[in-house]
């Protein structure tokens, strides 16, 4: 599913991430970890081509990146769900608009983008705040949109960067077993966290990170 | 299925944004009448112009001494120019009772008057496209060196006052709209831009969910529609209320504004006019955003 082989990307002269070389299967859940700045979220930006890398190839569902075309990027996007760290909800729209918004870029049909919206919103157990806006909402509700709205398309890979970031470990905990019920439905998860606590004694596969170099890959 | 959500959003934008929005319209539409307002002298002396050509005649005066023959091969020596499309002898006694005719009210002026003094004469007519103030003049003084011929009369003047009044009416009438073409075009550009920045961060998270740059850019090609023809709509209803104002109702009080013609039908294309141009705006934004 994903594939990085000797993958290295600069800010300003400063390496971020430095010859990174793994892969990752379908239907795998693996978390990416490592302290801030680290490298998490760069890696991400790669997978989704938010950035290019300066050397390597990444292959991401059969697509070679530095192949694809700019009018392929869209393509590739549609096959990837994103939790995104700053979460990128639209506060002029409802939570309903907000999650439907990655179905109207597929010209999916009113009546199929109202029943998944609604399933997807039910399995992130937010149906009733279907009319609410983001800013309305709290922490926890607000990251369980932005799941919503990354998995509603049923994606073949889900990337969540640090998608318990400040909640609480009871929210979190269901945050994770929402990851794990997408898992257990075929979809591939990468999740970068800097929280110990999700991926311990979880059996997961851990990338670890340190200054832009991967250090370690063992399962918990 | 991108068009009626692209419409919709459209829609939310352009109340969303309502200000900028309506300045933009209102922008459009006040050059689009300034467009139209001196674009009407120009049709206008292009109607005189187009109807010259029917009314216009040449009047060749003959020798008094010619002969009926003599008059007769003076006819076909010039119907043999190819500019000529008519020729009609006009006799000095049918000249005179024409006069005569036509100052009936003054007819005292013939008052011992023993012989006729008007000559012989000939009205050519010209074909359409010979009615040029140059062509005129050459055939003119080609006609004048055929013997027989005493004086030639066209209205020289009048005939260059109005082709060269129309042809610097429409070369300035030209570049006005051009530049004001260019200036609508420039407040979409403007218009599309602003709101683009505006919505950066949306759109940046439009494109991170996977959106094509036309789903991005259709919006804003349909607010650049929507504002340029706002704007003709606007500047129609302007210009209809001016004409009715100032040709209709003021026509009894200045009755030279009552021969005033009011292209209609050109001016119903405003909205048109609008939305291409708005659509231009957009486009030309849109092409030269990074995104």
């Amino acid at each position: 599913m994903i594939e990085f082989f000797d993958v290295t990307k600069e800010y300003n002269n400063q390496t971020a991430l430095r010859n990174i070389t793994f892969s990752i299967v379908k239907g795998e859940m693996v978390f990416v970890t490592g302290t801030s700045g680290s490298g998490k979220t760069t890696l991400l930006k790669l997978i989704y081509l938010a950035e290019k890398p300066d050397k390597g190839e990444i292959s991401v569902a059969g697509w070679e990146t530095e192949k694809l075309k700019e009018s392929g990027i869209p393509l590739l996007r549609r096959n990837v769900g994103i939790v995104f760290q700053d979460f990128r909800l639209l506060n002029n729209r409802n939570v309903f608009e907000n999650v439907a918004l990655a179905l109207r870029i597929r010209n999916m049909n009113e009546k199929d983008i109202r029943t998944k919206v609604y399933h997807s919103l039910k399995t992130v157990n937010l149906r009733h705040k279907s009319d609410s806006v983001p800013e309305a909402l709290s922490g926890g509700e607000q990251q369980r949109v932005v799941i919503a709205r990354a998995i509603v398309a049923e994606p073949i890979l889900l990337l969540a960067d640090e998608p318990t970031g400040n909640l609480d470990v009871d929210t979190a905990a269901g945050i994770m077993r929402i990851f794990n019920e997408i898992n257990a439905k075929g979809t591939t998860v990468l999740i970068a966290t800097h929280n110990r606590e999700l991926f311990k004694n979880t059996g997961r596969r851990v990338l670890r990170l340190d200054s832009g170099n991967l250090v370690g890959e063992e399962a918990e | 299925m991108t068009v009626p959500y692209s419409l919709r959003l459209s829609l939310q934008r352009l109340f969303g944004e309502i200000w900028i929005n309506l300045l933009s319209i209102l922008t459009i539409a006040a050059g689009l009448f300034i467009v139209c307002l001196s674009f009407i002298p120009v049709y206008n002396l292009d109607v005189v112009a187009k109807k010259l050509p029917d009314k216009f005649s040449m009047i060749v005066y003959l020798d008094n001494s010619l002969n009926r023959n003599e008059i007769n091969q003076i006819v076909n020596s010039l119907k043999k120019n190819k500019e000529v499309n008519s020729i009609r002898y006009i006799s000095k006694e049918a000249a005179l009772k024409e006069l005569k005719s036509t100052l009936k009210d003054s007819d005292f002026i013939f008052e011992g008057l023993d012989e006729n003094p008007l000559p012989d004469s000939l009205e050519i007519k010209l074909r359409r496209d010979a009615v040029d103030p140059n062509v005129v003049r050459t055939f003119s003084e080609k006609a004048a060196r055929i013997d027989g011929i005493t004086e030639i009369n066209y209205g020289e003047k009048f005939l260059s006052t109005i082709y060269y009044l129309k042809i610097g009416l429409q070369t300035l009438g030209t570049i006005f709209i051009i530049i004001m073409s260019v200036g609508i075009v420039f407040v979409c550009y403007s218009t599309v831009k602003i709101l683009f920045y505006r919505r950066k961060e949306e759109i940046e998270t439009f494109k991170l969910l996977g959106a094509s740059k036309g789903f991005i850019r259709t919006p804003f090609l349909i607010e650049g529609a929507f504002i340029g023809g706002s704007g003709g709509a606007l500047s129609l209803i302007g210009i209809y209320l001016f004409s009715y104002i100032v040709f209709f109702r003021l026509a009894d009080k200045v009755p030279m504004f009552k021969s005033v013609v009011i292209p209609e039908n050109i001016f119903l294309s405003l909205p048109l006019v609008g939305i291409l141009l708005g659509i231009t705006g957009a486009a030309i934004a849109l092409g030269r955003l990074r995104y």
